[in-house]
């Protein structure tokens, strides 16, 4: 990996996607920190990056490395786990049932990950699926439902809808960009993850060797 | 230059642009700024490089005087974007207290914009001690401009003040 990828590029590009996923533009601009169980889904998604192979942390931190190399391996491991944590908190429903079953959802997923041990390849194909799964289900379909300005026959199916769950599907509005701005983090934060410093596969290197 | 010194080079000057955007970042999550100008304003106030603009300011001043309170906020508003600067937040602070100000009766909710002028300037200001010398208002501190505005806010109606004085 050269220096200007892992001292520049994938710093800024992870900070970016903290920037973006923290936003929400509903109501006026506020930036919103990622909760307690997003940092918990982050580090295992993170633990299941490493034990696939697509993030090598030797690669980016070792005692035979420079003080000023490590700094920036530190940086990226950190920048990468807190752009995690924001996008998890970000395409994770905001309140009600669909809030508690996109979490589990994602702890049963991330914990199925990092014990099966996909390769680099499966882990960032099932990591996309994740989140576009998440970010459909958030930004497509439940915005959707909760969208105030749908017709009269939509009103009264939601109507009785959330009396079948207790209220408990209806999430707070979202103005069109929350949209755009979640799809956006997304893709820099799958751009990132893929640019990250891979385990080398020491049996292909060996029989190159021989 | 040595390719290790160029590497060198473009390590360090990672670092400390990383170091810088995530310090921004955290600005903006901890302070919430909720326009253009006001980020701008706090990103530039952190490297003290933000100023007010005097004419603005001045005008607004002058409006304050002439108890033309509307004008006055419209003016120190542009002279301070940012709701970085203490004199002109205490001046912002003070047309709502004057606007609001009645002998038997204060406008709560002008009093309480007010509140949240103050509050910026004491936030802004070094050591949360705001002193404004002007001969033509009768408070020239913060914190007693902000208790005059909290005793506002929590009695609206006084009628037993009825001679008391605008300050």
């Amino acid at each position: 990996m050269t220096p200007l990828r892992e001292a520049i590029v994938l710093p800024l590009l992870f900070l970016t996607v903290v920037l973006l996923a923290g936003l929400r533009p509903a109501g006026g601009a506020t930036f919103v920190p990622p909760g307690l169980f997003a940092l918990v889904l982050a580090a295992l998604l993170m633990a299941a990056l490493v034990r696939s192979g697509a993030l090598a942390p030797e690669r980016l931190m070792a005692p035979s490395r420079g003080i000023l190399a490590n700094a920036n391996g530190a940086c990226v491991v950190i920048a990468a786990w807190a752009a995690a944590a924001q996008l998890l908190a970000l395409v994770t429903p905001d309140s009600g049932l669909p809030l508690f079953f996109v979490s589990v959802f994602l702890f049963v997923l991330l914990l199925n990950t990092w014990v099966s041990r996909p390769d680099r390849v499966h882990a960032l194909r099932s990591l996309m699926v994740i989140l576009g799964a998440c970010f459909v289900l958030k930004f497509v379909v439940l915005a959707a439902l909760s969208d105030p300005a749908g017709g009269r026959t939509k009103r009264a199916l939601m109507a009785l809808f959330d009396a079948a769950t207790l209220g408990g599907i209806t999430q707070p509005a979202q103005p069109g960009t929350a949209g755009y701005l979640a799809f956006g983090a997304i893709v820099l934060f799958l751009a990132g993850v893929s640019g990250l410093p891979a385990r080398r596969d020491d049996t292909t290197t060996l029989v190159v060797s021989r | 230059m040595s390719p290790g010194m160029r590497h060198s080079v473009v390590r360090g000057a990672g670092l400390l642009l990383t170091i810088a955007y995530a310090s921004a970042i955290g600005w903006i999550y901890a302070r919430q700024p909720t326009s253009a100008a006001q980020v701008s304003g706090g990103l530039a106030s952190l490297i003290h490089a933000y100023h007010v603009d005097p004419q603005a300011f001045d005008d607004g001043v002058r409006f304050f005087h002439q108890d033309q309170f509307e004008p006055a906020r419209a003016a120190l508003a542009r002279a301070d974007p940012a709701q970085r600067d203490a004199r002109t937040q205490f001046y912002i602070a003070y047309t709502f207290y004057r606007q609001g100000w009645g002998r038997v009766h204060t406008d709560a909710a002008l009093y309480q914009q007010g509140l949240q002028a103050i509050d910026r300037a004491i936030a802004s200001a070094p050591g949360g001690r705001v002193i404004v010398d002007d001969p033509q208002i009768q408070m020239h501190s913060g914190d007693e401009l902000r208790a005059e505005l909290a005793r506002g806010i929590t009695h609206p109606i006084h009628p037993l003040d009825l001679f008391g004085t605008r300050k």
